[in-house]
């Protein structure tokens, strides 16, 4: 892209050895974190003499951490679900003819995602008791899925920009209804955007802490529970359990990742 | 016009047959075939209940805005404008929950709370300078990478460059921050290094002061900064900098002229962004920080533990943060926003 090479040679050195540095400013935590979880002692810390597989075999065996991914996964397909329906429903409103409050309306879409986690997480614990909703998995389910809905919004109305007007205006003329036409027409087109939205959602409601944390009941989710056992010490098991859990999201988002890339490609 | 005889599943296609021959086709064989070949959304459309459902709905154009709005808009005052304004009434109350009997009253006592007590000041000043600092950290650290991304790497790699950086941040807040406990620790793998190459002797205890929290705020955030950075910096054209370059311009004038005040957008959006997020951070304070280091999130927190009444000083407090971050950023934006203007003119 660079066609005049020879002006901009030294940056071009200086920047990449920056670029390479913040890979391994990134990376290099998450593998120590990784080896550490197979080390043969109690003890958190370097050097690493001896090394054991047994640390993961615990997790596997440990139904309470076990049902404690179930929990997690359950809460986030849950809210995905919800934030998916009504983050889409919000998007065609937004995206349709021009209203008086539009813009209202956007601002107030967006605000749970620009709300300072601890204060969103304070402020869906005071509603949940107004609610009448318990602290427990109802809770997380609601939080997450009102804290997502704003993603699923800006990433359909973005895919909604580009449906080209003469495809639901063709199947109007041929006698579909609204509702038809957007089922036929507009569903079909906005299922690549729906889908990453909803990795995203299943992501962040998996990873998040301070909304399941206050708004959790006795049972935790996983960021709870590696939260609550660092609190108690460090311990190799900890880092099976976040390795487990790493291997699961950063599967999750590279499948998506390339997912919605061929999907795009595709239409 | 609805068809009578369209009723129940299993005679739907036959019941349309009848029903169609009567007004429009006048072979029935014909017929038929259409109405086989029909789809389940032709034949849903043709279906008299729900035929009729829609006229209804869509009569008049408002008539159709209004059942297509009515939900989003109970949905977006309800649950997420609900939170806030319950929080808000919380915090002007005296007694929240309340017991049975007891009369509620307003009051600004909460808030006046937060001024009588430097216990309760201090932490809420030392998260908005650390959000500060913070964010100019990470602004400092991801511009550089965002502009190699966007300036000297082939379009064809660019996603590949993106999707590596993009991978750890898929990991969770909480499995982040413990690596960096990790890697910080008095046994951990900084001291270790620095051990080896011989430049200390005992260990620097790095954890629990605000430089451990600020590698793990600036590790959490990393991302929502490059990537306003990153497509600010993509849409800038090259030929700007040549440009530049041709008329005498060296590496350093080409991006203090140049590039930076034409990504001023980016570094605006990205770092409002970041400076939200790291007022809000509650588990990292936690777990990296230590006791000179209680951020108001911590405080905040505490109320909500407490199974006793304090609740609206806790939700006051919530407020009083929530309305300084967003004062904060959104007087940032002005200044970026003339900063822009006077550029460009």
């Amino acid at each position: 892209m660079n066609d005049r090479p020879e002006l901009f040679r030294g940056n071009r050195i200086f920047l990449s050895c920056i670029y390479w540095a913040f890979v391994l400013y990134v990376f290099v935590p998450l593998i120590l974190m990784i080896l550490m979880g197979f080390k043969d002692s109690k003890f958190i810390g370097f050097p690493i003499r001896s090394w054991t597989l047994d640390w993961y075999k615990g997790v596997f065996d440990n139904t309470e951490v076990l049902s404690t991914f179930g929990y997690s996964i359950a809460i986030a397909v849950l809210s995905t679900l919800i934030s998916v329906i009504v983050g889409t429903w919000i998007a065609v409103l937004l995206e349709g003819r021009k209203f008086l409050g539009r813009s209202v309306m956007f601002g107030m879409t967006v605000l749970p995602a620009l709300v300072p986690g601890i204060i969103s997480a304070i402020a869906f614990r005071i509603y949940a008791r107004y609610l009448g909703i318990e602290p427990g998995m109802g809770a997380i389910v609601w939080a997450h899925a009102v804290h997502n809905v704003p993603f699923v919004v800006l990433v359909v109305m973005a895919r909604l920009s580009t449906l080209p007007k003469s495809q639901i205006e063709a199947a109007r003329d041929l006698g579909a209804d609204p509702l038809v036409s957007f089922i036929r027409i507009t569903l079909p087109y906005l299922v690549p955007a729906i889908l990453g939205a909803s990795i995203f959602c299943l992501l962040l409601s998996f990873d998040d802490f301070v909304r399941s944390f206050f708004l959790g009941g006795y049972e935790p989710t996983l960021p709870v529970l590696i939260f609550a056992k660092l609190r108690s010490g460090m311990s190799p098991e900890i880092n099976a359990i976040a390795t487990v859990a790493l291997i699961l999201t950063a599967a999750i988002g590279i499948w998506a990742e390339r997912f919605t890339r061929r999907m795009n490609k595709e239409s | 016009m609805p068809c009578p005889a369209a009723r129940g599943a299993g005679g739907q296609t036959h019941a349309k047959e009848s029903c169609m021959t009567d007004h429009s086709h006048p072979s029935s064989k014909a017929v038929a075939t259409v109405a086989t070949d029909r789809t389940f959304w032709g034949r849903l459309a043709a279906w008299g209940p729900y035929h009729t459902l829609m006229r209804l709905a869509t009569a008049s154009p408002r008539r159709q805005f209004l059942i297509l709005a009515a939900f989003p808009v109970l949905w977006v005052l309800t649950q997420h404008l609900g939170p806030m304004l319950q929080m808000l009434r919380v915090s002007l109350l005296d007694a929240y929950p309340v017991a049975p009997g007891v009369e509620q009253h307003f009051t600004l006592d909460n808030y006046a709370r937060f001024f009588g007590d430097s216990i309760f000041w201090m932490p809420f000043f030392r998260t908005l300078a650390f959000a500060a600092v913070f964010t100019f950290c990470t602004l400092i650290i991801t511009y550089p990478v965002a502009y190699f991304l966007a300036r000297h790497v082939s379009r064809k790699n660019q996603m590949l460059f993106l999707l590596l950086l993009l991978i750890p941040f898929w990991v969770g807040e909480i499995v982040r921050t413990y690596a960096i406990m990790i890697l910080l620790g008095n046994t951990g793998a900084v001291n270790l290094v620095l051990k080896w190459v011989g430049l200390i002797d005992r260990p620097i205890p790095f954890m629990y002061t605000s430089f451990s929290m600020g590698v793990g705020i600036v590790y959490l955030t990393a991302l929502y900064m490059l990537l306003p950075l990153y497509s600010a910096l993509e849409k800038l054209p090259q030929s700007m900098n040549e440009a530049a370059a041709d008329l005498g311009a060296g590496a350093w004038t080409r991006f203090w002229r140049v590039s930076l005040p034409l990504t001023i957008e980016g570094i605006s959006s990205g770092c409002t962004l970041v400076f939200l997020i790291s007022t809000g951070f509650y588990a990292t304070p936690v777990l990296l920080g230590g006791p000179s280091t209680t951020v108001f999130a911590e405080t905040i927190a505490g109320f909500f533990h407490v199974a006793g009444d304090e609740w609206p000083t806790g939700a006051a407090f919530a407020t009083i943060m929530f309305m300084a971050a967003l004062v904060i950023t959104a007087t940032f934006q002005k200044l970026m926003n003339a900063l822009r203007k006077g550029e460009s003119k």
